[in-house]
């Protein structure tokens, strides 16, 4: 039996971020530095790999199950960085804390690599299946969001396996560049069909509609270094499933196209709509992230024309564009969320609890964490909480108002301009009333986004906690430095076959 | 020169708002500003003769200067400024009136400070200043510094109390009499209690520096940007040192209504790079423009998007309760820069990019503009406030301006670019002076005013002079575009013959509500608003002669300015 020879280099990130995963189990309470050092290691080494030329390894002929070209390791890089973020906000954990958080990371290097079907979904797995312990924290509210993002990612999962099987037997092979030219003259029901369940079930993770409903409620309950992670890396995660699923695989296919169109028009109205009566900022910001994962969906929509189909590269170059910028928004939001809320951290270690001094303070016994927890305001709190940020805690205001501004798409916060640039310029040249409806977003977008900003900048507030000062401030500049340099993102984000 | 020309106010607002405790701070904002005016007054040196060449497969040379680094190529985004005729007068305009409303500013707080000062001798200040120092809930200003009153902003029970009274909105009921000082010194206070903050010198700054971004860029993306940077400022101007009374839904209404706008015109922006293949405006501008099967699409959506800027009936509702609502300093810059942005983006970037667009969808613009030109004269007839009836007379002189614009003949647009100027003169220095009066009268009521010709004779003279501009009188700088205008109308015939007899009838409309608003204010007996105010000081006086100068100048040789027109491109 001949064994393939395995392009060990390539597979460096993944070795990396899996040997952090299993030292974390293992390292007691050295758990933490572990696994950031680990991860840190596997960003490095994908950078590195990124820089070098492009690898692949596990081929089938000419199709490759996994790839190390820039696009693959940039994004790889990210999501190991985005858990390092996550573990630098985590206060202090057990263990297993730090092995999941690992694993989830390996998940998602794997997926950015991966190039058929079937280690896609796998590594979409390893992605969201640490995440179900998690975002449980102890209590009712902890379970009920553990059991509801359970049931819902299950539900998806078997919907996108249902998809890929059906893709299969249309076309007769789980290869991505193999179903390219599998489909050309396969059964258009069937096409469809698959494409419509895979694209929806993949959909889920990045919480666009109609399979968002788990977002708000989940991030709300869960604690929110894993907000964090849900909400960047994961909606990552789902966004370079969808985009290699329809670039490297449906490309030539309009059905698919449609059904993004769908996805993505449907998920800018609920999100915007939804987002406009929120009151409590983690709410807010999940429901203005579904409106996200339209806009980011928004492009690969051109491919339902033909005149799209061969813009096919540049759309998904700036779907990929868009939620890198995104999720560094994001990121950065949720991690200043984290750093000025008294009730973060604490999963395992519940004993931890802070002292809810500040919410006594400000709101009296219905806003303290006692029944904060309890009720259903989640630990990420009301917006009138945040009220005059500005002046109790400068910098992770700031970076927060950067995020928010960036996320309304306004200059200064100029990486979100460039995120809305990236996808109006391909809309425009093939589906103009798509780019209508993304500006139209986008406005009410501002309606939501100007008050938050402004609720930052006035008014007085009582001491809130400075913590996780380095965290904030480097995802802070990682933020400026997008905005001052995006081709750093525009370059690795171009895909090419 | 191009750089500094957009950095320096950038830099500027950037220092005022690092410097924002120091009593200094005002007056670095005016020295940025007056850099930027001097960077910008000396482009015209070395320019080119303004016809285009090819030089090594690329054309050049129509530009004055150019100045190009490359940001993002494959956003088609390249940070590229470039200057002519036409967009140099607006660039230095913007910073004229940069520079005068740094100076306004300045000037307004040193006279509060002083005034505070002295009233603290009287040991009658404390409450006066507590409120000054809540409201802004932020750094402790000048002022209190030099009183030493600093005491903690979180104080104690005590100063819980004036905010609630200021944010409500009121004038401060015992300010004046208690401080024994003239009624104008204090009286900003019936605008915004903290209109002298130094964050408001550098927010104007920051909104200074992306105008003038806008008319240098010379790459469409960027000039989208810039567009879009205006933006944030002018909403905090508005949102926090606007009129406490409206000034929250005005904001709102006017960052709804601009993003909407905006973006409309990114969308035409990306149909046209996708169309040519290049961001560059002065290239596509040269090369005639899109293609004909996108000309008319390009030119709906970069229309639509300035029109609201611009604004033109019926998008205009933004702006109306946006200048009522705004500081004195921020309604000059709204109706000296930011109209002038759109206006400046329909001339040049949507008729330069689709021509073919713009003839055939110059019926329905110039339809809407002499609507609009009625509309404005009508409504403004009976409107019972001096601030929001300048703002609407502007709806009337942009309506000129786009109908010049859709006339499409050489004397047309000429006429709207110098109708455009002009309106940034007359109508920044109408708001300065009706900013002055409410300032001292505390009331922008028609109803309310009354014999300023004799309570403030200067002040009166000048509100008729720049009234007289407004309405067009022949020899001031209203006249020429109007005239213009109507002539750019007439000469093409037909239909236009009656959207030219619209724009005259309102022009004479526009008389008839000026002369209205002269007599309300200056004629008649004092009314109890106007007694004891004070004229027209050194400063304000300083302040507002560059504008009087310059409606003078275009109204009496406006030769030089057509020619720098003529020699633009377009």
């Amino acid at each position: 039996m001949r064994v393939q020879a395995i392009d060990h280099a390539a597979m460096l990130p993944l070795y990396l971020a899996a040997a952090a995963a299993v030292l974390a189990l293992f390292a007691g309470r050295f758990a933490k530095a572990a696994g950031m050092i680990g991860l840190g290691a596997a960003a490095a080494a994908a950078v590195w790999v990124g820089l070098g030329p492009d690898r692949a390894t596990f081929a089938v002929g000419d199709w490759h199950s996994y790839v190390a070209d820039d696009a693959a390791m940039g994004t790889a890089a990210l999501f190991a960085a985005l858990a390092v973020l996550v573990a630098a906000l985590s206060g202090r954990q057990a263990g297993e804390y730090w092995f999941l958080l690992a694993a989830s990371a390996a998940g998602g290097i794997a997926l950015a690599g991966s190039r058929d079907l079937i280690t896609l979904i796998v590594a979409v797995e390893t992605l969201t299946l640490p995440l179900y312990v998690l975002v449980t924290r102890p209590g009712r509210d902890g379970a009920e969001a553990g059991t509801t993002f359970l049931i819902a990612s299950v539900t998806s999962s078997a919907t996108a396996l249902m998809g890929a099987a059906l893709l299969y037997t249309a076309s007769g092979t789980v290869h991505l560049e193999g179903l390219r030219a599998g489909l050309d003259g396969a059964h258009a029901g069937l096409t469809a069909a698959g494409a419509a369940l895979l694209l929806a079930g993949l959909a889920f993770k990045l919480a666009a509609a109609p399979l968002h409903a788990w977002a708000p409620l989940v991030l709300e309950r869960a604690p929110l270094p894993v907000a964090t992670y849900l909400a960047s890396a994961s909606k990552l995660g789902g966004a370079v499933a969808i985009t290699w699923v329809v670039y490297f695989g449906l490309s030539g296919t309009a059905s698919a196209g449609v059904v993004i169109a769908v996805l993505s028009v449907a998920s800018i109205v609920i999100g915007n709509l939804g987002a406009l009566v929120q009151r409590r900022t983690v709410a807010l910001l999940a429901w203005s992230g579904i409106a996200h994962a339209g806009y980011a969906l928004a492009p690969l929509a051109v491919i339902m024309t033909a005149t799209g189909r061969d813009q096919a590269g540049p759309a998904a170059s700036a779907a990929l564009a868009y939620a890198v910028f995104f999720v560094l928004l994001e990121a950065s939001a949720f991690a200043a969320v984290t750093a000025v809320r008294p009730d973060a951290g604490g999963m395992f270690g519940s004993d931890e609890r802070r002292t809810p001094r500040a919410d006594l303070k400000s709101g009296g016994p219905l806003e303290s964490v006692l029944k904060g927890g309890a009720g259903n305001v989640g630990p990420g709190g009301r917006i009138a909480e945040l009220t005059g940020l500005w002046k109790s805690a400068p910098l992770p205001a700031a970076v927060l108002l950067f995020s928010v501004i960036g996320l309304a798409g306004l200059p200064p916060a100029l990486a979100g301009t460039f995120a809305k640039v990236a996808v109006l310029e391909v809309l425009a040249s093939s589906a103009v009333w798509l780019a209508v409806v993304v500006a139209a977003g986008a406005v009410v977008g501002l309606a939501y986004y100007l008050p938050l900003a402004r609720v930052l900048l006035v008014g007085r507030a009582d001491p809130a906690p400075r913590r996780f000062a380095l965290a904030v401030a480097l995802a802070g500049l990682a933020l400026v430095a997008v905005s001052v340099a995006p081709q750093v993102v525009l370059d690795f984000t171009a895909l090419s076959r | 020169m191009l750089l500094l020309a957009a950095g320096l106010p950038a830099a500027g607002a950037l220092a005022v708002w690092g410097l924002r405790r120091k009593p200094y701070a005002h007056w670095i904002g005016a020295g940025a500003a007056a850099l930027a005016f001097a960077a910008v007054a000396v482009l015209p040196v070395g320019r080119g003769s303004g016809a285009w060449f090819a030089a090594g497969g690329e054309l050049t040379g129509g530009w004055w200067h150019q100045f190009a680094i490359e940001w993002a190529p494959s956003l088609h985004l390249e940070f590229s400024l470039a200057v002519d005729g036409v967009s140099w007068t607006l660039a230095l305009l913007t910073a004229l009136l940069g520079v005068l409303c740094c100076i306004h500013n300045a000037v307004g707080a040193e006279q509060r400070a002083s005034d505070l000062l002295g009233a603290d001798r009287a040991a009658s200040a404390p409450l006066q200043v507590r409120a000054g120092s809540f409201e802004t809930g932020g750094p402790p200003q000048a002022p209190n510094r030099v009183l030493g009153l600093l005491g903690g902003r979180r104080a104690s029970a005590p100063v819980q109390e004036p905010p609630a009274t200021v944010e409500t909105g009121g004038p401060f009921p015992a300010a004046a009499p208690v401080h024994g000082v003239p009624a104008g010194a204090l009286g900003d206070d019936s605008e915004s209690p903290e209109w002298q903050s130094p964050i408001l010198t550098a927010l104007l700054l920051a909104v200074q520096a992306a105008s003038t971004l806008v008319f240098l860029a010379d790459n469409l993306v960027l000039f989208f940007i810039a567009f879009e940077a205006v933006l944030l400022p002018m909403w905090a101007i508005i949102h926090r040192y606007g009129d406490p009374a409206a000034r929250r839904r005005a904001a709102a209404k006017f960052a709804l209504f601009t993003v909407a706008g905006s973006l409309l015109m990114a969308t035409g922006l990306f149909v046209a790079i996708a169309d040519t293949g290049t961001a560059d405006l002065g290239a596509i501008i040269v090369h005639g423009g899109v293609s004909d099967d996108v000309s008319l699409l390009v030119f709906a959506l970069l229309a639509l998007g300035f029109a609201v800027k611009a604004p033109l009936w019926p998008l205009h509702s933004w702006l109306p309760d946006a200048h009522t609502a705004a500081p004195t300093v921020g309604s000059v810059l709204l109706a000296g820069v930011l109209l002038k942005l759109g206006t400046y983006g329909l001339i040049r970037v949507a008729g330069g990019l689709a021509p073919d667009g713009a003839a055939e969808a110059a019926p329905v613009l110039a339809v809407l503009a002499a609507a609009g030109i009625l509309v404005a004269g009508l409504v403004c007839l009976r409107l019972p406030e001096i601030k929001r009836l300048i703002a609407y007379s502007s709806v009337g002189h942009m309506g000129f301006v786009v109908l010049a614009f859709a006339a499409g003949t050489e004397a047309g647009i000429r006429a709207a670019l110098f109708g455009n100027l002009a309106h940034g003169l007359v109508t920044p220095l109408l708001f300065f002076l009706a900013g002055a009066l409410k300032a001292r009268t505390h009331t922008g009521s028609l109803g309310a005013l009354g014999g300023l010709r004799l309570a403030a004779p200067a002040l009166a003279g000048l509100l008729g002079f720049a009234a007289l501009a407004s309405l067009g009188l022949p020899g001031l700088a209203g006249f020429w575009g109007e005239a213009f205008t109507v002539y750019a109308a007439a000469e093409r015939g037909g239909a236009w013959l009656a959207l030219a007899a619209a724009a005259a009838f309102g022009a004479f409309l526009a008389a008839a509500y000026l002369l209205r608003m002269l007599r309300r204010v200056s004629h008649g007996p004092v009314a109890p608003a106007a007694i004891g105010i004070g004229d027209v000081s050194a400063a304000e006086a300083a302040v507002w002669a560059p504008l009087v100068a310059g409606t003078l100048l275009l109204g009496l040789v406006p030769g030089p300015l057509l020619t720098l027109f003529s020699e633009g491109l377009l």
